[in-house]
Formats: structure tokens, sequence, C-alpha cells
């Protein structure tokens, strides 16, 4: 398949770019320890033109295939996921300028991106973080242009930034159209009108620029505004249909590293005489990993390739990649911990501690940019158009073929397809019958079709609940769990979709021989969501005693000798002392 | 409760044979590649996993030991000799 | 001397003027050193004889006492819970119980004179199978000669004395280790080097040092009872610390719950408190049954260890069960919290602190794997014997106010129980409660489960009872462990009329949900027994009382 194997040559590329292994990764500890900025790898970042890929190729950038900016950005992440969150915030603070923007500002933030400026985008404010109706900072309209008061804070890159895309109040508090998108350039502000509030000191992503901008009175001229009046809270939530999706790259690489450090270690390892990898117990944690972690990754790709080919189901698709990506890395990242024992928390013995630091950091990803709740929130709300969807089978299939073939060639955005809420609901999910039939009229690996048909019914059942959940301005955690159920759906669809899309060309690969992937990917979701739905878990399938040792041998092969871990994954250089410990004796 | 038949004497061949039985049933290795001389440690039966095999010989045997008994005491010879003195103690019914 | 005590002398946590307070804890922990000034506080209300039988002028006598104070400790720094407490406490136990006459007296010496005892177990490359530990030492004339590493051990560098674990024979099996006690002025400086400091992500004020011993010299006085009989001593001791630790890092959720429903109670979201969502009570209401659920787990188990010592996988089991629900405990708080519980400056900044702290706390002293592992080879003997055939323990067990006999350090025991009275509830309870009562069709519920786990356990293969288990076995371990706690929760109920019926359906639905399958309450009994648990818990937060089974009146 040329084009992954073209997606893959840019991820060594880049990896080729951000140098040697031990020295990034033993830079990124101490870097985080002494709370300084990842500079070095995001100037690695820049020169390797990631901000160029930021900029849809209208404004002069050079790519638009989210595919693509998902692999990099994972590819990176793995290496650093702090440097990422940095460097990828540009990218969301000029999402909405290119979704509603006018080109004279599209221009501008093209120009300033291309240059490496970096971009922040200003929602949070203290004390009511996630609720975006409730901003205090005030826009008010004055002769010129705007007069704009109050904090926003924490906010990623409000002090390195030199622009600023701002959410103010222009009109009725509470209201969705009381808010008004701005595009702020610092350097044209009057100085003692603004101001940049200290670095805040976080638990992780320690280094980064976390802080704060400060208005007191800032003018800015009328045409900073993006788009009419009133509709920043539309553009806004627009953009984070894209960001949301595009953040789980940063849990994806967060995932690949730690596993990696995990089967290195249990490679390693002897107990009672064994290398823990050969036992049972310790493959079995191995090989769920990499089956969640797969399961993330499927989601993430097949979420990022709909912005391109079922732009207008975004509203559902970003919702649940977002919540799902993180929620399972985090999941994973406790049971690795666990495997590593006291190499989890101490900070100089293996790996230069890289475990800790990627435990730590990656814990605020479920966090920005829309917490796993609120997502599940805006999920929930959609429940009855998801409901009536599923009943009737709607999918776009030419745009979920696309969406689904992993590797391939997209489309460009058609950024005015957007939409709050997807009218035909989720055509990934809502062709999964139709898909579960198909896979049981043809040759499947051993106990696939079991699993595609448990997954199935489990999806029927799911729905049959989510149409009893009573809309609700405060949902009950009933309807929680019920997202979180549909998220573990919607994973196992993307699995078995891409899996379909796929297998005849990678047929040869060992992670796709036998299903191997995708069995074991089924049969951890499958798992997930029996305690979501309070049902039993599917029984063992045929062949199902094995996938834990032959995939943990997969595991712990890739993770020695950087052969790609996953089925979508990429090649990852090898460090000098792999699976051993760092501290010198 | 035990499995010893309440007054039927249990020959010194009988344990040993049983202490094989159990051993290749927990080493999970042919009776006959046990040798009854050489110390249960270097089997593999582990510090834990040995307290295994000593709650089969109380249920077996009706005697009362330490859990470290197979620690102390660590190779089949030496445990029939052992345990065939426990038993013989017992008072019959 | 007493929790209550404690409390008083640490004050108010809020105050930021508090030299002991949040402030303080938190400023100690960003330069990864003990506070001092806990330090100095705990030296002042003696913490150390708390540790020390009272037969050698201390004030141990009972474990669950012991436990109380510690938890006191551990709800304000979990630092000083490990650094301070619970490291002496450790490293002494070996010695009341395997310790000569001479032994114990020097031990209750240093410790009432405010040293430290360090446990000096630890290899990196042996972690939990300590019978592979390498360090050894040889025989020589008047003793043993020393020689390898020791490492990550709490307080090396700043105690003055410490029990060493170390091979004393070649042979394989169980009985080539030994103890030996030893205080540092024993040791020729020129053959013992400080390795540098283990830095550490959580925990951090906690020094782990490390030892290198090259031919060193060791008296032979210093051995701790017999040549090989290290392991023998060290799982003996290790059931008293199994079953104190868990029951002391309660504190640092109840805390961390504390903290989460400040949090919820100010930060306002959508036109309304955040404490508002259904969501968000939910999920405090879930926790705060699961701290509930291992309060009484922990009580029980350290009953157990005056009333039934031969029960030696009641330890182990509250152990593992403790940390899987605190480590998910701190998960599910973590998504409550957003963004506050992820800063380390602002109100919450505690928060981030606790949630770090809780994987040394709950990986520490034994991992919830090895745990698992101690378990499994007694399974298919109780099974066999003991489950749904022995009766449930006398009511002693279960009531937690209730008087002890002494803790008898002879009685600790290394393994092999024959009987199982935590279990034997679970059967008491399903025949006596009527089974259309919410109480008695989780009775059925929990005896059928017995009944289930008893085949799985008659099926485990030889292989299932050791470390090269399969991913199934582990599991009946760990549903075993669910088993306990539930039979723990419902006597412990049973016993105390002060505890809301509410509050145990919302524990067993917890503890049912762990182990899958079809709920046994109902969608609308569970959101009615969620929204009570949700009422206990605010009411006590808003009069200063503690989350657990006790529910004590602190000061902040």
């Amino acid at each position: 398949m040329t084009a992954t194997r073209a997606g893959a040559g840019i991820e060594a590329a880049l990896d080729e770019a951000l140098g040697m292994l031990d020295e990034t990764a033993r830079r990124s500890v101490e870097l985080d320890e002494n709370e300084q900025f990842p500079a070095d790898l995001c100037s690695r970042l820049d020169a390797f033109g990631l901000p160029a890929r930021y900029v849809p190729t209208e404004w002069g950038g050079t790519s638009s295939d989210h595919e693509e900016l998902i692999r990099l950005w994972r590819t990176a992440a793995r290496r650093d996921i702090s440097a990422v969150t940095a460097h990828a915030k540009t990218y969301l603070g000029a999402a909405p300028v290119w979704i509603a923007g006018n080109p004279e500002q599209a221009r501008v933030i093209a120009d300033a991106v291309l240059s490496g400026a970096p971009v922040a985008w200003a929602l949070s404010e203290p004390g009511h973080g996630a609720d975006l109706l409730s901003g205090s900072v005030t826009a008010t309209a004055e002769p010129d242009g705007y007069r704009v008061d109050g904090v926003k804070w924490p906010i990623n890159n409000a002090t390195r930034s030199s622009h600023v895309t701002l959410l103010a109040r222009t009109g009725q508090e509470g209201s969705g159209r009381g808010q008004s998108l701005f595009l702020v350039d610092k350097s044209a502000l009057q100085p003692g009108t603004w101001r940049s509030l200290p670095k805040v000191r976080t638990h992780g992503i320690r280094g980064i620029d976390i802080s704060g901008i400060e208005f007191d009175g800032a003018l800015l001229p009328a045409d900073a505004l993006v788009g009419p009046e009133g509709s920043g809270l539309e553009t806004v939530l627009l953009a984070l249909q894209l960001t949301r999706t595009m953040c789980t790259a940063l849990s994806l690489g967060a995932g690949e590293h730690a596993l990696r450090l995990a089967a290195r270690f249990t490679a390693a390892r002897v107990i009672q005489n064994r290398p823990l990898a050969e036992r049972p117990f310790p493959a079995s944690v191995l090989a769920r990993s990499a089956a969640l972690l797969t399961a993330a990754e499927a989601t993430s790709l097949v979420a990022g390739r709909s912005i391109h080919s079922l732009t207008a189901e975004m509203s559902v698709t970003s919702a649940v990649a977002k919540a799902l990506a993180p929620t399972l890395v985090d999941a994973t990242l406790g049971e690795l911990a666990e495997l590593l024992g006291a190499r989890s928390f101490l900070s100089d013995v293996y790996e230069h501690g890289a475990f800790q630091k990627v435990w730590r950091d990656h814990q605020v990803v479920a966090v920005f940019d829309g917490s796993t709740p609120v997502n599940r929130a805006a999920l929930v709300q959609q429940f009855p158009r998801l409901v009536r969807g599923f009943a009737t089978g709607t999918a776009d299939a030419g745009g979920l073929a696309e969406a689904v073939s992993v590797g391939s060639p997209v489309r460009p955005v058609d950024r005015g397809a957007l939409t709050m809420l997807s009218r035909q609901g989720c055509s990934v999910v809502q062709a999964l019958p139709a898909l579960v039939e198909s896979i049981g009229s043809r040759p499947t690996p051993t106990g696939l079709v079991d699993q595609a048909v448990a997954l199935g019914a489990m999806a029927e059942y799911l729905h049959g609940r989510m149409a009893e959940v009573a809309p609700a301005a405060r949902p009950a955690m009933a309807a929680y769990e019920l997202a979180a159920a549909y998220e573990l759906c919607y994973a196992g669809a993307a699995c078995l979709h891409v899996w379909a899309a796929g297998e005849r060309e990678h047929a040869a690969e060992p992670l796709w021989q036998d299903g191997l992937w995708v069995r074991a990917a089924l049969r951890a979701l499958l798992a997930r969501l029996a305690v979501f739905l309070r049902v039993p878990v599917p029984a063992a399938g045929p062949g199902d005693d094995r996938l834990d040792g032959a995939l943990a041998r997969l595991v712990v092969d890739a993770a020695t000798t950087g052969a790609p871990i996953t089925p979508f994954g990429a090649p990852a250089p090898r460090t000098l002392q792999q699976g051993e410990d760092s501290r010198e004796r | 409760m035990t499995d010893r038949e309440v007054g039927v004497r249990v020959s010194g061949e009988d344990i040993e044979r049983w202490l094989m039985e159990r051993l290749a049933y927990y080493l999970e290795t042919p009776v006959g590649e046990i040798d009854p001389e050489v110390s249960l440690a270097e089997y593999g039966l582990e510090s834990v996993y040995a307290f295994a095999l000593c709650g089969d010989i109380e249920d077996k045997l009706g005697v009362t030991v330490e859990p470290t008994l197979v620690w102390d005491i660590d190779t089949v010879a030496a445990l029939t000799v052992h345990l065939a003195g426990l038993v013989a103690e017992l008072p019959s019914a | 001397m007493s929790a209550e005590k404690l409390d008083a002398l640490f004050g108010d946590l809020r105050d930021a003027d508090n030299p002991v307070g949040h402030a303080a804890i938190l400023a100690a922990d960003e330069r990864h050193e003990m506070l001092a000034e806990g330090e100095r506080l705990l030296d002042a209300y003696g913490m150390n004889a708390e540790f020390v039988p009272a037969a050698y002028g201390g004030r141990l006598v009972r474990a669950d006492r012991l436990a109380e104070v510690q938890r006191a400790v551990w709800r304000h720094d979990p630092c000083l819970g490990l650094g301070y407490g619970f490291s002496s406490l450790l490293g002494s136990v070996n010695i009341w119980s395997a310790g000569t006459h001479e032994q114990r007296t020097k031990a209750a010496e240093i410790l009432l004179g405010g040293g430290r005892i360090a446990v000096v177990f630890h290899e990196l490359d042996h972690g939990n199978d300590f019978a592979h530990a390498e360090c050894a030492a040889v025989p020589s004339d008047d003793g043993w000669r020393l020689t390898g590493r020791k490492e990550t051990v709490a307080n090396l560098r700043r105690a003055e004395a410490m029990v060493l674990f170390a091979r004393t024979s070649e042979v394989a099996g169980s009985r080539s280790h030994s103890q030996f006690f030893l205080t540092r002025a024993e040791l020729p400086a020129d053959r013992v080097l400080d390795l540098p400091r283990f830095p550490t992500s959580g925990l951090n004020g906690v020094q782990l040092g490390g030892l290198r011993f090259t031919d060193c010299p060791v008296p032979g006085t210093a051995m701790l009872g017999r040549p090989g009989q290290g392991i023998e001593n060290a799982l003996r001791a290790f059931q008293l610390s199994r079953a104190v630790l868990p029951a002391s890092v309660l504190g640092s959720l109840d805390t961390a719950l504390r903290l989460a429903l400040e949090c919820v109670h100010e930060r306002r979201l959508y036109g309304g408190f955040a404490a508002d969502l259904p969501y968000v009570r939910a999920v405090l209401a879930r926790v705060f049954a699961d701290l509930l659920a291992i309060d009484a787990f922990c009580g029980v188990g350290l009953r157990a260890l005056h009333l039934a010592p031969e029960a030696t996988l009641y330890a182990p089991a509250v152990k593992y069960l403790t940390s899987r629900i605190l480590m998910e405990a701190f998960e599910d708080l973590r998504a409550v919290m957003g963004a506050q519980g992820y800063l380390r400056e602002g109100s919450y900044a505690m928060f981030q602190k606790l949630l770090r702290d809780a994987a040394p706390a709950a990986f520490s002293h034994i991992s919830l794997s090895a745990c698992l592992v101690l378990i499994l080879p007694q399974l298919p003997r109780l099974a066999r014997k003991s489950w749904l055939a022995d009766q449930a323990a006398a009511r002693q067990l279960f009531d937690l106010d209730a008087d002890l006999p002494p803790l008898d350090f002879d009685r600790l025991a290394v393994g092999m129980p024959s009987g199982d009275g935590l279990i034997g509830v679970l059967a008491e309870t399903a025949e006596r409660e009527s089974a259309g009562s919410p109480v008695g069709r989780f009775a059925v519920r929990f005896r059928d489960e017995v009944l289930a786990l008893r085949d799985q356990c008659a099926a485990l293969a030889p292989s299932d009872l050791t470390i090269g288990a399969s991913p199934e076995a582990y599991a009946v371990a760990g549903r075993y462990t669910v088993l306990l706690a539930a039979a723990a929760a419902l006597a412990v109920w049973r016993g105390d009329d002060r505890q809301q019926e509410a509050a145990l359906l919302g524990i067993l639905d917890r503890l049912s949900g762990r182990l899958g399958g079809a709920p046994v309450l109902t969608p609308d009994e569970r959101a009615s027994a969620e929204q009570a648990l949700f009422d206990i818990a605010v009411e006590r937060f808003q009069d200063r009382r503690l989350l657990d089974l006790s529910a004590r009146r602190v000061s902040g």
C-alpha cells in the first residue's frame, strides 16, 4: 500500500529530524524536572516543517491530511508528549480562523504560523474552565472596535504566543449568541492594557507554557472580530470538533511510549528464573495494553480521516474520540505501571525515569480541550439522532469507506460542512450491523465472527438503552455510562471496518495474520463494554487462549527491535540501553 | 476432615508414593522424573507454593504440620520418614 | 495518645500559616524533603511508641488502634505516613516477632529514643521476589561477612538501625536467607557505602537510599532468629504490616475525597455548582462507597490479626483490594476535579500530590499481583474444605469497637489457613435475609459467586497456583478478595446500627460490579443509594467529620 508507506516514510523522516533517542529521552525528563520549556524539540518540529501542516493549502500550507498529522504528532509524542502539547497548540489556536475568519485574518494567522510563531486559544477562565457559556471576559463595542477586560487562565502558550484567538462576551451572559471570537495580535495591543500571567505550576507537562493573559481595557480593532458578532461559541464548538479529534494523537504517542518501556522491562526482568514477558499474566497485560492502544489508534485514525469524508458527523465523532482515547490510554498506563512496579515512579532508575513523566504528562489530555465528562455530555445530547440512525442503518457509504481506508489519500476538508449536531448520526456505528453480516458471510479468522456478532448484539442492546434516556440539561450518571459504552462500540466498529478494508492488503504482516490485532482489540473492548452495560462478558472464543501469547511476543519484539508496535504504527528508533536501568551502579 | 480411613495405618511406601504423585501434579512432570533424594526447591517448588503441599499433607494424613515443613524437610525421602513418624503417633480409632 | 490527639496537633490544614498545613506540606514536597515541622510534631507526639509493644515500654497493643493513628498521619501527608511511620514499623515488627529479649529491648530503646529502623530488604533486580535476593553473608569467625547491594530503602541514611535481609546459604529454597538487626554504628564505615538517593515522582519527600556492602563484617549476635529463618520472619511480620499499611493509606483517599467535595461545591458550572451535576454526585458517591467498603474490610483484617491470626490470606487480600480501589478511586476523582486536580498551586494543589503519592503507596511493600500470588496456592484447599461448610466467624471479629486481646506476635503466621470465617458470612446472610430485600438479593448473589468460585478453584491447574498462573487464575484470586470485602461489609453493618443501609447497598453494588454480570440493584435503587451516599458525604464534609467508618470530627 503505497500511501501508508509514504506515510511511514514521513514518520521516519520526522524521527530522523528529532535526533538521537537517547539524547531526547534523557533531555526531556531533565527539562521536565527543571520546569524548562522543551525548546529544542519544538524547534526541531519547526525545522521539520510541522507548522506548515497546521495551515490549509489554500493559505499556503503544505498539507491538510489529518491522518498524516495525527501520525506525525504521535511520532513526536512518543518521545515527549509535553513538547507536542506545546507545539500542537498552534493548530488548535488557528483552527477557528480557518472556519470563520475572513481571508485577511486567515492570511495573518497563516503568516504567523508559517513563520514559526506560536498561537494560543484563550477559552478557559478561572473558576469555570469547561463552561464556555459562562465566560466573564468581556468585549465591549467602542467606536473603533472593542474594549476587552478580564482574565483567561490557564491557557497553553498564553505567554509565548504572538497571536491569541479569544472568546469574549459581547452580549448577554449565558446566551449561545452572547460571545464572539477575536483574533488578537499581541504586538498590536497598547502596552499597559494587558499582561501575561505567570506560568502555572502543573502536575505533568511541567515545562510548557501554561499561563494566562489578563486584559484591562485592551482595545481591539473592529477587524479583529472573527465571523459575525455573537457567533463565537458556534465557531469554537465547530473548531473543537477538529481539535478534540486531533488531540487523541497525544494519547497514541503516550500509550506507545509507555508500552515500549514496559515491554522492554518485561523482557529484561527475570523473576523466579524466567523473564516476566514469558509469564502468562504479564503477557496478558502487555497484550491487553497493545489491544487497547490499537483500538484507540483505529478510533483516532478513522476519526481524523472523518474530518475529510464524514465532516458533518464530527459532532459525534470528535466527542467519541476525545473521550475514548485518553481514557483507554490512562487505563493502559495504570496497568503498565503495575507491571513496572517501583520503576514506574523512580525518576532516575529505568530508561531515564521516562515512565513517571509520560504517566503524569498524559493525564492532562483527558482534562484539556473538553474533558471526558464534557464530551460524554455532548454525546448524550445527540442520543436521539444516534438511536434513530442506528434503527434505520443510515450511513454515508462513500464517506465511510474513505474514512476507514487507513493509509490512503483523503479528500480536501470542506469546513463549511461542519455542523453543531450531526443530522445523520454516526456512519461508523450505524453501518456495524451490515458489516457484521458481511463478515459472517466470508472467510474470516477463527473467532472473529463470534466477536463481531457479540459486538453487534451489544450495540443493539446499547441503542435500546440509549432510547430510554430522557433529554435533560443535566444527564443522569446512567446516561454517561451509556455514552462510555457508545465510545467503545464506536471503537469496536472502527476496528472491524479498518480490518475489513485492509485485511487483504496486509495479509502478510504478523499483526494481521489470523486477525490477531482485531481479535485482541475486540476482546478487550467487549470486556470493557460488558462492564459499562452491566452484562456478562462474552465467553472466550476458540483460539482466544492463544491471543495473549502471540500478541505479547510481537509487542516485546517490536519494543526491542524498533518494529511498529501496532498495526498502524511506525518503526521507532532504538535506544542504546534498551530495557536496562540507566542509573549508574 | 481427612481422606485417611480411620484406623487404617498408612505405610511409609504409601506416603512416598502419594507424595511423589502430589509433587508430579504440582510440578507438572511425570512421577518417574522425581528423585526422592533431590531438594524440592531444586524442582522449583517456590516458598509460597510449598504451603499448598503442606495443606494436602494435613488433609490426606490427618496430621498437623507447620506450613514451613517442606522448607525444612525438603526431599521426598526425608518427608516420608518424618510423616510416617507423625502418622504412627496418631491415636488409632 | 490517640488519633484525635494527633489531629489536634496537626490543627487546621487549610490555615496557610499552619507549619504543618497543606501549604507547608506542599512546599516540602516541592523540595523533595520530608516536612521537618511534621517530623518534629510526630516526635513530640511520641509516634515511635505506637510501634513498640507495651511490654517493651511502648503503646502497641492493638493493630487497629495502630492503624487508626497511622491513618491520621496519612490523611495529612503520605510522605510522613510512609517515611516516618511505616518504615520504622515494618522494620521493628520483625524484631518483635523473631528477636531475642535483648534485641527487642535494644529496638525499643532506639525507637523510644526517637531513632529509626530501616527495612533493608529490597534489591532493584528482584523486587518482590526476595527469595532470589543476591546480597549475601558468608560465615566468618565471629559472625558473618556481607557483600552486595540493597536499594530503594526508605530512610536508610537517616536510620540509626536496620533490619537487613541477606542470603546466608547457596542452597536453593526457602531456608537460605536470614535477617540481621544492626545499628549503623556497628558497621565499619569503609565496608559500607551509601548509594545516592533514589528520587521519585510521588512520595517525593521520602528519602530512598541504598547501601553497597563489601566484605562487611556483621556480628553473629545480630541475627534475628536462626540462620535460614529470614523468609519465615518476613512473611510473619508482613501479616501485620500488610494489614496496617492499607488501613493507613485510606487516610489519603479520605482527604482527596474531601478536597473533591469542597471543589464541586465551590466551582460553578453551567449555571449551578458542579455538585449539582448528577454525574459528579454519582462519582463522588461511588468513591465514598469504595472508601467505606475498604475501611470495613481493613477493620476486619486488623481484628483478625488478634482473633484469627492463622487466617493469613486476609492481609494480602486487604492489601490487594485496597491498592486496586485506591488507584481507581483517584482516577475517578481526577475526572471530577478536572484542571483543578492538575495544578500544583491554588486551593486544590494537595490533590495532585495525593494522586502522585497514591501509586508508590499502592505498589510499595508488595505489588498487587504478588498479593494474588500469595493467595492462589491456598484457594483450592479453602474452597474444598471451608467455603460454605464452615460457619461465619464469631461476631467479635466484626464489631469494630469491641475489645480485643493484645496482639500476640508469636501467633503471626506464614500461611496455610484451614478455615475462612469471612466467606461463611455470605452463606449465613443469604439464609437469614429475606430473598426479596435488596440486602438479601445481594447475599444470594455473593453466595452464588462463592459457589462459582469454588468450582473455578477446583479447576485450577497446578501451574495456576504459582507466579506462572494464567490471567484467569489471577482473576479468581481477585474475585476472592472482593467476596471477602463483601462479607466484611455485610457483617460490620449488621453489628453497627449507626451505619445506614443505603450506604451498605451502595457498597455492595460497587463490589458486585467488580464481579461483573447483571446488576443486583435496579437503576432506581442504585440512584437512590447513591443519592443517599452523596448526601451523607456532604453532611460529613460540612460537619468536618471524616468519611471513613469512624466519622470522627476533625479540625480540618
